[in-house]
């Protein structure tokens, strides 16, 4: 059988963790941490990256793995190892983050999902990604180790920029924490403009705290359009602690698609993408009222 | 009188279909041989750039690169290497200068395929950039020159007065003139002119092009994934100088073809890095180098018609510029052979048609499935309904009104038989409801519904020879060239000869394209081969089963008894011993049209007839459409295997859909900037319409073979007009352009409200 396009590389998988520094502390940049590899792959098949080193983080055990509640209920850990369709296929998710099943059968295949890992995800800095603005909308954190120490992070501030995170050389994330909030609601959407299946042209990720009509407080994360998931504050400061209404949601599409510069693509223009934003915001929103507080 | 039939009419299932979901089947992709090399081609960088010199040091100092092989080198083997099947001017690796971004400029050979791909990566190019030329209306007048003189192939001699033509990017000019088009415009009521364009896509077959060369001795061996196996040979012979016997072209099964593997691919290429370095040498090609082997013609259509007030149609004018990039390829033929229908299925008085094969620098294009005909479908059919908007006629009856019908002479002056258009269309707007109250929706979802007419004609004069060997047990094997590439043809020759000969289709062998053993066929191509190789088929068995009567006469048996047929065998040579051979030849009748004209009395030996319709929804916010129900009906004469059939109609249908709704290839300043299957879309399961019918009319061809005709490109004709008028009756805003998509409505509705 003949594999096409596949370089001489190592794969290498550490058991241990300073056995991983030690493998990944080499100042190469084609030496890399790798998770499911799904989004490597891509990137070594377009040759964008060619690796000379994977180092694959699936035998370091414990701090990668396991999904599970904390003791008082109030946050759900999920090692950086878990595969989509181990979120998928979670009560404990379902339960608590509905939103991430929801999001998943708009995500890839099922090959892809059954491979690709929550903290390689999180880690490759890809825009078009659709869980990392899902987990920014609802406040997650990840635990990341390195050479010099442990940290923790939101995942709001991994991303600096188009495929650039703040992980620095030798850095892993080992899990994600989210807090869970019985009284919030969230739904993503994920906005294709040619196929059906297709990356996004945008993705919006949104949760709120409602009592009634009224928003307590919400979370409005853009991506895809952008070099990174990134927050939309304006949009949510106009509707933070105000009454849903058709005034008030064309006020916060205003806020939205003036905050941020879209950018063209073969999947849309600026100006589409940003046609595009203004009525998602208000629709995603709409969704999310009348699903809490039925008329 | 109703003819019965025993083997043909039947849908048995395809011969082959166990070995292939077993895994069994044989593609040229799991070939390897002794001693074989893999080569990696290295691709040009720039649209339009002179080479000023290729460093192959670093590539050829990675351990295991066998050679490096630029143009320099294939010259020593192959004196003039340059070829085509209408012109001879694609140099088999970039020679002096490149005419398109991925263009095959060197090639790394190596035992290891991946060390071949790695030392690839290793080869620098010195360029020096000169002004380039992407569209096909801009090229026509352009003093940027992709080629500085024309160089058509001897073999087709209606190009011979091109030859040594300087100073053009137009490597074709199609002309067909009836009646007096200016006086008709003068004499219409109403004029109408509009101009439509149609994108850049390929045929993403599911086997990528590959080709194996082997060289041994004075002969010449190629294993290749082509569609037209006899092409190859007489092309490859002709650039080695060699008689046609010396080389030998082999071909399985293929993953697909629409066209693309048709002429020579990556032939020409193995053949010469096989007799540089004595080996066998084998270029698989990635899914994502498909997109620089060849695409679909773009195309810009300039249409325009004179219309009495009573809906006639009086004249008719057709430019159409065909984006053919930087070789031309078949595209010469595609200019001429869509040319000639481009007025579509209408019986109009005063037609000219211009069609022009344009040189650009671009991948080249060629044949695919449709052959042209659905890129002015979609010009002359959205023309059809934006004229029948403006002038408040009804859609359909406009149509009917014009239709062409048996017995009128098309555009070219030959007459139209057993192409069951009104019938198709009658068809189409039964499965449509046409004539029921349709829900157009409110708030912001709007429906809408649409309906489009195509034809073709079939590229003519072609040949196609079969032989028909019984063996001495009473077994028969068939000898072909149509290539089996998913349609189903081993299937249907297979009834065909066993409809003749008496016998079971299921217990017939094809035998596979092996130009040592299989006769001439021209091409599995352009819905051809029922009716040209299934007529061969068909001569050749009634040929081997006149020998057969004869034989069994001799030894004093009843001809047709039931004595099973190795019995005449065994008497006849004392043993089971001996052959018959039945052989059939078809070429149909033919006249060439005239040069100025474009008239003939026989220019199509049939015709391909298609009707399509679409039901469309739109959010009228967001622009996002879908398509809730695609009707498909055909005119296939006869379908010698419905079940065949219908899954051909259905799956050139899904293929226009995507071309239709998704597929674009999306350059940047001649760079492809979406040469991945992640970013070039195809239509996905969640992208078919809910409601998906094919149909085919109650018809007979009556020259086809048991009454058949071709099916493989009927419903690609129309497909695309058909939504893009549904999306206008929804909107209330003309697309212009494909593909259709959600952000072409919204431009569109920003302009009308503007």
């Amino acid at each position: 059988m003949e594999v096409a396009g596949l370089r001489g590389f190592d794969i290498v998988e550490p058991s241990s963790l300073e056995e991983a520094f030690g493998l990944l502390g080499t100042g190469d940049p084609a030496v890399r941490p790798m998770g499911g590899g799904t989004a490597l792959m891509l990137m070594m098949k377009s040759e964008l990256f060619k690796p000379t080193r994977l180092v694959s983080l699936r035998k370091l055990g414990e701090p990668f793995h396991g999904l599970g509640e904390s003791a008082d209920g109030k946050w759900v850990r999920i090692g950086a190892l878990n595969t989509f369709s181990m979120l998928d296929h979670s009560p404990l998710m379902k339960s608590h983050f509905p939103i991430i099943s929801r999001t998943m059968n708009t995500l890839a295949n099922l090959r892809v999902r059954n491979v690709a890992s929550v903290g390689g995800n999180l880690a490759h800095g890809d825009p078009h990604l659709d869980l990392p603005p899902v987990w920014m909308a609802l406040d997650g954190e990840v635990r990341i180790v390195g050479p010099s120490g442990e940290r923790v992070s939101a995942v709001a501030d991994l991303y600096k920029g188009y495929y650039e995170t703040t992980l620095e050389e030798g850095e892993l994330i080992t899990e994600l924490r989210v807090p869970v909030k019985p009284d919030w609601k969230s739904s993503y959407t994920k906005v294709t403009t040619r196929a059906a299946h297709d990356w996004p042209a945008i993705g919006l990720a949104i949760s709120v705290q409602l009592s009634g009509r009224q928003i307590q407080d919400l979370r409005i994360v853009l991506s895809a359009a952008l070099d990174k998931p990134t927050r939309l504050t304006a949009a949510e400061t106009v509707l933070r602690g105000r009454d849903i209404g058709e005034a008030l949601l064309r006020e916060a599409a205003d806020a939205a698609t003036e905050e941020v510069e879209l950018e063209t693509d073969n999947r849309g223009s600026q100006e589409y993408k940003t046609h595009l934003l203004r009525i998602y915001v208000t629709r995603a929103l709409q969704d999310l009222v009348s699903e809490a507080a039925p008329k | 009188m109703t003819e019965v039939f025993t083997s043909v009419g039947r849908s048995i299932p395809r011969l082959e279909a166990r070995d292939k979901v077993t895994g069994r089947t044989e593609y040229v992709h799991h070939l390897r041989l002794p001693r074989m090399l893999y080569g990696k081609i290295f691709r040009s960088a720039y649209p339009h750039a002179r080479i000023k010199s290729v460093d192959k040091s670093a590539a050829e100092a990675i351990e295991g690169v066998f050679r490096v092989v630029t143009i320099d080198d294939i010259r020593t083997v192959i004196p003039h290497p340059y070829y085509g099947p209408a012109f001879h001017d694609q140099p088999i690796l970039a020679d002096g200068k490149t005419r398109f971004s991925g263009e095959p400029l060197a090639v790394v050979l190596a035992e290891d395929p991946s060390i071949a791909e790695e030392a690839a990566g290793l080869i620098t190019v010195e360029y020096e950039e000169i002004p380039a030329v992407f569209d096909e209306v801009e090229a026509m007048t352009s003093d940027v020159l992709v080629h500085d003189e024309l160089k058509p192939a001897s073999t087709f001699a209606d190009l011979k007065h091109l030859k040594g033509r300087k100073g053009t990017n137009i490597a074709l000019d199609h002309k067909l003139l009836r009646g007096d088009p200016e006086a008709g415009f003068a004499k219409s009521d109403f004029v109408f002119e509009h101009v439509f364009r149609s994108q850049q896509v390929m045929h993403t077959p599911m086997e990528p092009f590959v080709s194996v060369a082997d060289v041994t001795g004075d002969r010449m061996t190629l294993h290749t994934a082509s569609q037209g196996p006899s092409f190859v040979r007489i092309e490859i012979a002709r650039l080695l100088g060699w008689p046609e016997n010396r080389v030998r072209v082999k071909v399985p099964f293929l993953g697909g073809g629409f066209g693309g593997k048709l002429y020579i691919k990556l032939e020409a290429l193995v053949t010469a890095l096989s007799l540089l370095v004595r080996r066998p040498v084998k270029i698989s090609l990635t899914m994502e180098e498909q997109f620089f082997m060849v695409t679909r013609h773009p195309c810009t259509f300039r249409i325009k018609s004179g219309v009495n007030k009573d809906g006639k149609i009086i004249a008719r004018t057709c430019d159409i510029a065909w984006n053919g990039g930087a070789y031309a390829d078949i595209g010469p033929r595609v200019t001429q052979k869509a040319g000639f229908t481009s007025a579509g299925p209408y019986d109009i008085e005063n037609v000219r048609i211009r069609s022009s094969a344009v040189y650009t620098n671009r991948p080249p294009a060629g044949a695919l499935r449709g052959f042209g005909a659905p890129q002015t479908a979609w010009a002359y059919e959205r023309h059809m309904d934006m004229i029948a908007e403006e002038m408040g006629l009804d859609k359909v009856e406009f149509r009917r009104q014009n239709l062409l019908r048996d017995g009128r002479p098309q555009a070219s002056g030959t007459i139209l038989v057993d192409a069951a258009i009104e019938k198709s269309l009658d068809k189409l707007l039964d499965i449509m409801k046409w004539n029921q109250p349709f829900d157009r929706g409110s708030g912001r979802i709007r429906r809408g519904r649409g309906i489009a007419v195509g034809f073709k004609g079939i590229t003519s004069p072609t040949t196609s020879v079969a032989i028909v060997n019984l063996y001495a047990d009473g077994s028969c094997g068939l000898f072909i060239g149509t290539v089996d590439m998913g349609q189903g043809s081993d299937t249907v020759m297979a009834q065909i000869a066993g409809e003749v000969l008496g016998f079971d289709p299921t217990t017939i062998k094809v035998i596979h394209s092996d130009t040592d053993v299989t006769p001439y066929d021209m091409g599995t191509l352009g819905s051809r081969s029922t009716f040209h190789m299934g007529t061969a088929v068909r001569l050749a068995a009634e040929d081997a089963k006149k020998k057969l009567a004869e034989l069994a006469a001799s030894v004093g048996m009843v001809p047709g008894s039931n004595q099973p047929i190795s019995e005449i065998f065994e008497r006849r040579y004392g043993m089971r011993a001996g052959n018959v051979i039945g052989v059939g030849s078809f070429i149909p009748e033919y006249q060439k049209p005239d040069p100025e004209t474009g008239q003939s009395l026989k220019v199509t030996p049939f015709w391909g007839v298609g009707t399509n319709g679409a039901e469309v929804e739109v959010d009228m916010e967001t622009c996002q459409f879908t398509v809730t129900k695609l009707v498909n009906v055909a005119d296939i004469g006869r379908p010698l295997n419905p079940k065949l059939a219908l899954q051909q109609l259905s799956g050139a249908g899904i293929m226009q859909y995507g071309f239709t709704t998704t597929e674009n290839m999306i350059f940047k300043e001649g760079q492809l900037t979406n040469a991945s299957l992640a970013d070039y879309k195809i239509p996905g399961l969640l992208d078919m319409p809910r409601e998906w019918i094919n149909e085919f009319t109650d018809s007979i061809q009556h020259d086809g073979p048991f009454g058949g005709k071709g099916a493989g490109e009927t419903t690609t004709i129309a497909l695309s007009p058909a939504i893009g008028n549904a999306i206008a009756d929804a909107t209330g805003v003309q697309l212009m352009d494909l593909p259709c998509t959600a952000e072409s409505i919204f431009q569109a509705l920003k302009r009308a409200k503007a």
